[in-house]
């Protein structure tokens, strides 16, 4: 990469790190760095949680995911807007109202604390794994592309992020949130823009040529439980789903906790709801533009440059024959490609994942000095927002529900700000080391990933239980169990069933054992 | 569980809701145009 464009990334890091650490002023107790003593703007909270979200994988493989397969993803959050609205209603002021620090206190209040220690005991697996993988899949492409240690990519992503979090807590992380989202939408539109003056016709053009290759289609409205990707399993699925994650997951509530009143904080969510699904097709449309520029310019045979690399050393002969059918016959060029991805997986072992490497390749083979540059910083800055919010969170959930429930009840204010650095240091060495190894870990990682699926809808049914007046501990500690294992039982005798489902099946079990359970007399 | 919630509130709701169905069909339809008008 020319090294004006490492100068905008360093020179853009530099400016994160140091606006971090100056936001830290004022963070002397344990308010004011896991809430910001309530009293951040909505806009400020919008946009932190909507950055949160938005990780790398979103800038590399969503992007990519439009390149090759086009904009149906996007009904993945068709159910994003009614779960917001409906957040709004019953959580936002349940959990505003209760004062906690995170929702999984006050499942002890409402049921007990067994309930809330297994449900916060869960969150810590599944976060302290997934931030990991956050980091982990830039760190790969980084690798790959730039020839680094995977130790390197790891540091570069994940050291700065652990230090502003560490100093500045919660604040620190919401207003870097705020500027990396404002990097990151104007290196997509920037791209976008480069995209539509590269492309040689016009943008009415280059949609025809995007749709006649289906890349244009957004709505798949057949109603198949074992499609990941259609209208209803987007609207139905995806709004448990997003009440699931939004609701209960300490990530996101961490930041709405953080607001001012409870308005401010319902305000927070809806801009989700307004600006998620519009935000989502900027991504895709960019991965869809790259397609079209693809169509006019001769793509590598392979985007992702190790395994180029390796095939090249390993098969000389046949990737040049491959290379010369592509040039030579253009209508060939998918089934060529086709085979230069299984000599690929057959040479290295393991798939390519070539659709990880679309965009940064065009990035960096194809847009101007300096704009490579700020897209790359976009991407780290996305992966930053992600692990930042999460190592927050997981710092207050080990501080809040272990450290202060179980072990040091009666501490100071100043101790419990020190073993909160502490536990947001450990945290972000664990996912450092998790995705170091995560190229190793990798069946590991999707065994945590599929785990994470089962209890997240059960997750969700313990808190739509803490509303349902008759229920009791009981109810909700083997109702969350239940969940757990009856979405476990359903993924392994019919593993064709959409993930997404899997949050209903968990919530409405939870649900209805929770309730059967709290019918049945207490002893005392 | 909470109080119920006072009118102003539930008023307050509904316009949101009101509001975020709005924007969340016209981006539908928006999309549903650029599927509509672009694939053959």
């Amino acid at each position: 990469m020319h090294p004006l464009n490492w100068v905008v990334v360093v020179g853009w890091l530099t400016y994160i790190v140091y606006h971090g650490i100056s936001k830290s002023r004022g963070t002397k107790e344990i308010e004011g760095y896991f809430l910001a003593n309530r009293s951040l703007p909505w806009w400020a909270v919008g946009l932190s949680v909507m950055a949160t979200q938005l990780s790398a994988v979103t800038m590399i493989g969503t992007t990519g995911q439009g390149a090759t397969d086009g904009m149906r993803f996007i009904q993945f959050y068709f159910g994003l807007p009614l779960a917001m609205v409906i957040l709004g209603v019953t959580l936002v002021p349940f959990l505003r109202g209760a004062g906690v620090y995170t929702a999984y206190e006050y499942l002890e209040r409402r049921f007990d604390a067994k309930t809330r220690s297994l449900t916060a005991f869960l969150f810590l697996l599944s976060r302290g794994m997934s931030c990991g993988a956050i980091i982990s899949a830039p760190a790969i492409v980084f690798s790959a592309i730039f020839g680094w240690n995977i130790s390197w990519s790891v540091a570069l992503i994940g050291v700065p992020a652990v230090l502003y979090t560490m100093v500045g807590g919660v604040q620190a992380v919401t207003w870097v949130d705020v500027k990396q989202m404002m990097l990151i939408v104007t290196a997509l539109v920037a791209v976008v823009i480069t995209l539509l003056v590269q492309i040689p016709v016009s943008p009415d053009q280059a949609l025809h040529v995007a749709g006649a290759a289906g890349r244009l289609r957004v709505f798949d409205f057949s109603f198949s439980l074992t499609n990941q990707y259609t209208f209803w399993s987007g609207l139905i699925g995806g709004t448990f789903l997003m009440l699931s994650y939004f609701g209960t997951d300490q990530s996101q509530v961490q930041r709405y906790l953080s607001a001012k009143s409870i308005d401010e904080a319902r305000s927070s969510l809806l801009m989700s709801a307004y600006w998620k699904i519009p935000l989502q097709a900027l991504v895709l449309l960019v991965g869809v533009l790259v397609f079209v520029f693809y169509e006019f310019h001769t793509p590598p045979l392979l985007f992702n440059p190790a395994a180029e690399r390796a095939v090249r050393a390993a098969q000389p002969a046949a990737y040049a024959e491959l290379e010369r059918r592509v040039r030579e016959e253009p209508g060939t060029r998918d089934s060529v490609r086709a085979r230069a991805l299984a000599l690929s997986a057959a040479v290295t072992g393991q798939p390519s994942k070539d659709v990880n490497y679309v965009i940064p390749r065009f990035v960096l083979d194809h847009l101007p000095i300096g704009l490579a540059g700020l897209f790359i910083a976009a991407v780290i800055a996305a992966a930053m927002n992600a692990i930042s919010g999460e190592l927050n969170s997981l710092s207050t959930t080990t501080v809040i529900d272990f450290y202060r429930r179980w072990v040091r009840p009666e501490a100071s204010d100043a101790h419990f700000l020190l073993v909160s650095r502490a536990a947001t240091a450990f945290w972000g060495i664990f996912a450092s080391i998790v995705a170091t190894y995560a190229g190793s870990l990798g069946s590991l990682i999707e065994v945590v990933n599929r785990f994470g699926s089962y209890f997240y809808g059960s997750i969700l049914g313990v808190f739509l239980l803490a509303m349902v007046p008759m229920a009791r501990g009981l109810g909700a500690f083997v109702g969350l169990i239940a969940g757990m294992t009856v979405v476990g039982v359903v993924s392994r005798a019919a593993p064709s069933i959409a993930f997404l489902w899997y949050n209903v099946i968990g919530a409405a079990t939870v649900v209805l054992v929770g309730c059967v359970l709290s019918l049945v007399p207490s002893r005392r | 569980m909470s109080a119920p919630p006072p009118a102003d509130d539930r008023n307050r709701f509904r316009r949101t809701l009101v509001r975020v169905m709005a924007v969340q069909i016209v981006t539908l339809l928006l999309l549903g145009l650029l599927q509509y008008t672009f694939t053959p």
